[in-house]
């Protein structure tokens, strides 16, 4: 439920074919969720201890997985994004309930802390490859549909424990409560949200749109920041302090973006060191910022809830400023690929007539392919029969297509350097945290 | 908090302000951010011709001289113009977008065909004897007529020459 915020980043642009909508209008299925889940999550947390978080939890999986079968059946974005908006709240209930459950099964709640700190950084990494792979063996929904199996799962071993609070009708009673939500660490972790979330939708995008990648494929490149988002999580192990883990894992996670918005050729090795940055920074901070927020506080279920609204609120923010920022500059690359395409081609030595004639395929295979970054090869067919001709315009497709893949990588410049920013601002917010040792 | 564990915070976080520096430096030093669109030439500006050699790199400096003449008269890019003229269906996406009449098209392609005959003479490429009636020519020739001229450049420059050859010769046999 964790990873269901980034799970559908890879299908996105499947959907966005499908269900014949605009890139903006796609979006809301991220946003949508995020933005439920960030308003639910403390409200369903109040829930929880009021009629026991066996029951909040039961009752939390069985309405996510009845929302998730509706998603995957869903044929308009109307109906999916409403459906997405009713999984938000049986994840917000079963997820802060979640927090109550562990202790009882890990041992202590300090442990519980972490573990489900760790499961959120997890899911958040892994959900992108698992979503990409089944949206390209499959289809996009079967993320939802697989998601009611897993649900239902889930809330078996529950079922007893919901069970013996309806029979006893004993809930938690335990109703200390120790301090306020942690200001300092809810903010940085809504802005390191909002940089993570930008930094998974921005390079899924790129990899398809910009680089014509299949989900698959994607997913495999995207694989990189879950397995370091593994020695993050390792990492951590070995430093007590919360707030450094936290500081250099907005370090890392902005330094990732900024590569990423400086990428120096359209290829799919160089985007891997940034995403080992990103991958190893989300594992430190996201951790070390919810253990942060949860420390010496009471009850879990509704601190938990309020990191649980912290981070899905900058995602919603982190969507909701940059969405506009990289579909404006997509729109401009677009443009500008345009005319560079046909100015290359004016410019080159080849015969009139056929340059005139490929200007015009070209531009309209750019138009056509509104949004995305066309192979021009077809608009290049049928090669010339004169063999200096036909070298004269492969070199000018080898060239319009490096001109092309060049300006889409940096359509996404601005939008990761911001991402990166907010990374970096998340530096205040870590600083005035209190130091915490777990 | 143990003093080793303060140091192992700062060794961390110094490790993560090292990487990040060292990978944003090393994507910006291999020109992560020197890339720069192709920029559109104002078509206003004289475009010199490249010294051409034969009918066909006459006939290519030809084509893109009336783009450039045609494109400046109409106040658009030279590619646009380009791509305007390729098929009729993008011309008429091009005179609405624009909010362009056939006349001023017209107008405009003749301009062009007038700038490409001046650039090809300054150059050499055409004699200042098949210069003055082609300029008079093609200021009179219908829209449909001016745009083949631009689009098939060699074959117009190679009638003009079959026809006015001759006409050439026998003129600069009787001229002093």
């Amino acid at each position: 439920m964790l990873a269901d915020s980034s799970i559908v980043v890879l299908a996105l642009p499947d959907i966005y074919r499908e269900l014949n909508t605009s890139v903006s209008g796609v979006t809301w299925v991220l946003v949508s969720f995020n933005l439920v889940m960030a308003l639910a999550a403390v409200p369903a947390a109040l829930i929880a201890r009021r009629v026991g978080p066996g029951r909040a939890a039961a009752v939390g999986l069985a309405i996510f997985a009845g929302a998730g079968l509706a998603c995957g059946l869903a044929d308009s974005l109307s109906t999916l994004i409403a459906a997405r908006c009713v999984q938000a709240i049986g994840g917000a209930a079963a997820v802060t309930a979640a927090l109550e459950l562990l202790p009882a099964t890990v041992g202590s709640e300090q442990r519980a802390t972490t573990v489900w700190a760790a499961a959120g950084a997890t899911g958040a990494a892994l959900g992108p490859a698992l979503g990409g792979i089944l949206t390209e063996l499959v289809s996009w929904q079967s993320i939802f549909l697989l998601q009611v199996p897993v649900a239902l799962a889930a809330a078996v071993p529950i079922l007893s424990v919901a069970k013996h609070e309806a029979a006893t009708g004993i809930v938690s009673t335990e109703l200390r409560r120790t301090g306020r939500p942690h200001l300092w660490a809810n903010l940085a972790l809504a802005m390191v949200s909002a940089a993570i979330a930008a930094a998974l939708f921005l390079l899924v995008l790129l990899l398809i749109e910009g680089w014509r990648l299949s989900p698959i494929e994607a997913a495999l490149v995207v694989s990189a920041m879950p397995l370091a988002a593994v020695i993050g999580g390792k990492l951590a192990d070995f430093v007590p302090d919360a707030r450094a883990r936290a500081a250099a894992g907005a370090i890392l996670v902005s330094g990732g973006l900024a590569g990423l918005a400086f990428l120096p050729k359209a290829t799919i090795v160089l985007t891997l060191p940034p995403q080992i940055l990103v991958g190893l920074g989300l594992a430190l901070v996201l951790s070390a910022l919810t253990e942060t927020a949860l420390s010496g506080r009471a009850p879990q279920a509704i601190h938990g809830g309020w990191t649980i609204s912290a981070r899905h609120a900058g995602v919603v923010i982190g969507l909701l400023a940059l969405t506009p920022i990289f579909t404006a500059e997509i729109d401009q690359q677009r443009h500008d690929a345009i005319n560079a395409g046909t100015a290359v081609i004016l410019d080159s030595p080849i015969n009139p007539l056929l340059k005139l004639d490929l200007a015009e395929r070209v531009s309209e295979r750019l138009e056509e392919e509104r949004g995305k970054v066309p192979t021009i090869g077809p608009a290049f067919e049928p090669l010339p029969d004169d063999p200096g001709e036909r070298s004269e315009v492969q070199q000018l497709q080898s060239e319009l297509q490096d001109q092309l893949d060049r300006g889409a990588t940096h359509a996404f410049s601005t939008s990761f350097i911001l991402a990166a920013l907010l990374g970096l601002i998340a530096l205040f917010p870590i600083a005035l945290s209190k130091e915490v040792e777990l | 908090m143990s003093a080793g564990g303060r140091s192992r915070g700062f060794l961390l976080i110094a490790g993560a302000v090292v990487a990040s520096l060292v990978l944003v430096g090393a994507y910006l030093a291999a020109g992560g951010s020197s890339y720069e669109p192709e920029k559109v030439q104002d078509p206003c500006k004289p475009r010199p011709w490249s010294n051409p050699q034969g009918l066909s790199e006459i006939a290519n400096q030809f084509t893109v001289s009336a783009l450039d003449g045609a494109a400046c008269q109409l106040g658009v890019s030279r590619e646009a113009l380009a791509r305007a003229l390729a098929t009729p269906e993008a011309r008429e996406r091009f005179k609405e977008r624009y909010g362009i009449t056939d006349a001023k098209l017209a107008k405009a392609v003749r301009a062009g065909l007038v700038r490409a005959v001046d650039d090809a003479e300054e150059a050499g490429a055409l004699s200042p004897i098949l210069a003055v009636p082609l300029r008079e020519a093609v200021q009179r020739v219908p829209l449909e007529q001016a745009i083949e001229f631009i689009n098939d450049a060699e074959s117009f420059l190679g009638n003009v020459n079959s026809f006015l050859g001759p006409a050439q010769s026998l003129l600069e046999e009787f001229l002093p």
